[in-house]
């Protein structure tokens, strides 16, 4: 008696300790990969390579980047990306989701050859997005660069000259190369979030709709009072997500402009490549890494907040 | 009779919501089209001025079906075949990008995908059925850590490369890599696991405990095979997101015979700067695979990413 309850106990304790050895391997790997790398960079960044080896230098790394007029232009050209990259986004994928939420036949069809651009690499989508405005070869610089449509002397995409900004030295209006970057990662994140949209709107109750027109509004005020207002997280969700992945994205970049002409499309994420891989000046990337990395825990921090809301209240 | 015109007002409406939706799929479709015109182009056509769109157009008129002049040779440049009777079909490709890259990308996305599999099961099953201290804690940590920018791990994760190869540990770039895209593409799946675990009811396990099957011998009989749509589609957008990377491959792979076939892409861009047709052979032929298989898998690819933007 005495000895099967003690077989019992410590059958419960191995079954107790079950979940700690499901999991422990995924937190190695996690720890190696993730964790590690996160405090490597934090402490490279208080560094500087010199010929004996790394140096500690305090935040002077930190001082050397808000110092340079790179990271400032940066910034602008950043916002300016972000902000037309998301609403663009958002405002398309909202339209296509809201389209195909209708019960009409082929929408699954639709669905699926929207989707062929987000299977694609970025490398490729922003080599596709090249070859059409290529100078002189490009298929569509036959139009772009007709002086008729674009005076003065027609318009190259990738070696235009910026446009004079209209409020001191942020840049906007955009470059051209800038909303080629803009229309390449919508073309090619505009899936995604359409599938999100489409899938928080089907799951609208009917009757709420229903008793919205019964009432008398129109599509227009029942997208407005309806529907946007019950899939206000998953907007937010998408939001933040689209953020996120163009904070760190540089595959599009790489193939597209290369961060060029000059530095029209250098944003945050290929400047940290740029000071990184190209200069090799890891002390100063990891520096500039942090800074993301804060921006990017913000973004996925408000994100957890939006969805544990929508849990609570669901 | 009001019925009637209500019904047929909505089937003209119907077809309003269809032009729009064909249009806009056709908008994104433009960009696919063109690389595909592209690729079967003569070197000659592509070097015109002012660029043709389609190369159909003869002295005297501008569109001519039977005058098209498509050609093969991009595709030819990338795959470089060469007769050889000791094979099935009496030729062998030879291009780099096949021979070198394109195996260690299936090499990479195979053995990557397995194990985040492996790993997004059975964490993911623990996340879901017990309570423990530290639970969601550690689930937001896991979420948290997706945060930490690429290009910021692979910063330490080059650093380590170089430490492990100089300190004389058996090191393989192969098994280096692997392990990174696993560590990369597994927090994403970890959510996901769980939501399809938590969508399993539980009193289908308690039932089969009570019968006298164990925890483990509960979930490989009972629950596992209820997970199978999950697993086939974590594996698949793993698979989709190690074979579209590029940066970690590029960066962190030492000996290039071992790089990816996104490096093999980007190399191969540089050497074919005006020979627009093999650049586009080239894109179409790396992502025709992937293609295929999300237009097979497509509704596994719609399932795993609601599951992972919604509750990620």
């Amino acid at each position: 008696m005495q000895q099967s309850l003690t077989q019992k106990n410590q059958a419960r304790k191995r079954r107790d300790t079950l979940p700690f050895w499901l999991i422990l391997p995924t937190i190695i790997v996690l720890l190696v990969v993730q964790v590690y790398p996160f405090l490597y960079t934090a402490w490279l960044s208080l560094q500087q390579r010199q010929r004996t080896g790394w140096v500690y230098i305090g935040l002077q790394n930190f001082k050397n980047m808000f110092n340079t007029t790179l990271f400032s232009d940066s910034i602008g050209l950043t916002i300016v990306f972000l902000v037309g990259h998301v609403v663009l986004t958002m405002v398309i994928g909202f339209i296509t989701a809201f389209l195909l939420s209708r019960k009409i036949r082929f929408t699954g069809l639709y669905l699926t050859l929207l989707f062929i651009p987000w299977v694609l690499s970025q490398i490729i989508a922003g080599e596709i997005f090249r070859l059409m405005v290529l100078p002189d070869y490009g298929i569509l610089a036959g139009i772009l660069q007709n002086p008729a449509l674009f005076p003065p002397s027609g318009l190259s995409v990738l070696t235009a000259a910026p446009p004079t900004p209209w409020f001191g030295s942020f840049p906007f209006p955009p470059s051209p190369a800038m909303t080629l970057l803009i229309l390449s990662s919508t073309w090619r994140a505009l899936p995604f979030v359409t599938l999100l949209i489409l899938a928080s709107i089907q799951l609208i109750p009917q009757e709420i709709i229903e008793s919205g027109r019964i009432d008398g509004a129109n599509t227009l005020q029942v997208i407005r009072y309806i529907m946007v207002p019950i899939i206000l997280p998953t907007l937010v969700v998408a939001i933040f997500s689209l953020t996120l992945n163009a904070m760190n994205g540089v595959g599009l970049i790489f193939s597209l402009t290369g961060g060029g002409p000059g530095t029209q499309t250098t944003i945050l994420p290929w400047l940290l490549y740029a000071i990184g891989w190209q200069q090799l000046n890891f002390g100063g990337a990891a520096a500039l890494a942090l800074v993301i990395g804060v921006v990017n825990l913000v973004l996925i921090i408000g994100t957890l907040r939006v969805t544990r809301v929508e849990e609570a209240s669901a | 009779m009001s019925k009637i015109t209500s019904l047929l007002r909505s089937k003209n409406k119907n077809w309003l919501i269809h032009t729009a939706l064909i249009l806009i799929v056709l908008v994104s479709m433009f960009p696919i089209i063109l690389t595909v015109i592209t690729s079967f182009k003569l070197q000659e056509d592509i070097e015109r001025n002012p660029p043709e769109l389609l190369p159909c157009d003869t002295a005297t008129q501008s569109f001519y079906l039977s005058a098209c002049r498509w050609t093969t040779t991009g595709y030819e440049h990338v795959l470089n075949p060469v007769t050889d009777t000791h094979t099935l079909f009496n030729f062998k490709l030879t291009g780099t990008l096949i021979t070198v890259y394109l195996g260690n990308t299936i090499l990479y996305s195979t053995f990557t995908s397995l194990l985040v599999v492996l790993l997004a099961i059975t964490s993911g099953y623990a996340f879901s059925r017990y309570r423990f201290r530290g639970h969601r804690a550690l689930m937001t940590s896991i979420l948290v850590i997706t945060g930490v920018p690429l290009l910021t791990n692979l910063l330490a994760l080059y650093q380590m490369g170089i430490t492990i190869r100089k300190s004389g540990l058996p090191y393989d770039d192969r098994i280096f890599i692997v392990i990174v895209y696993v560590g990369l593409f597994l927090p994403l799946s970890v959510w996901i696991a769980k939501g399809f675990f938590d969508a399993i009811p539980r009193d289908l396990e308690d039932a089969a405990l009570i019968d006298g099957c164990s925890r483990i011998g509960a979930l490989f009989r009972i629950i596992m095979p209820l997970t199978v749509p999950g697993m086939i589609a974590i594996f698949l957008l793993t698979f989709v997101n190690v074979w579209n990377e590029f940066l970690a491959g590029y960066l962190l792979i030492n000996k290039n015979q071992y790089k990816p076939v996104m490096f093999g892409l980007y190399n191969f861009l540089g050497e074919n700067l005006i020979n627009l047709q093999v650049i586009g052979a080239a894109c179409i032929l790396i992502s025709l695979p992937i293609v295929l298989l999300f237009l097979y898998f497509r509704r596994s690819f719609f399932i795993a990413m609601v599951e992972g933007s919604v509750k990620g």
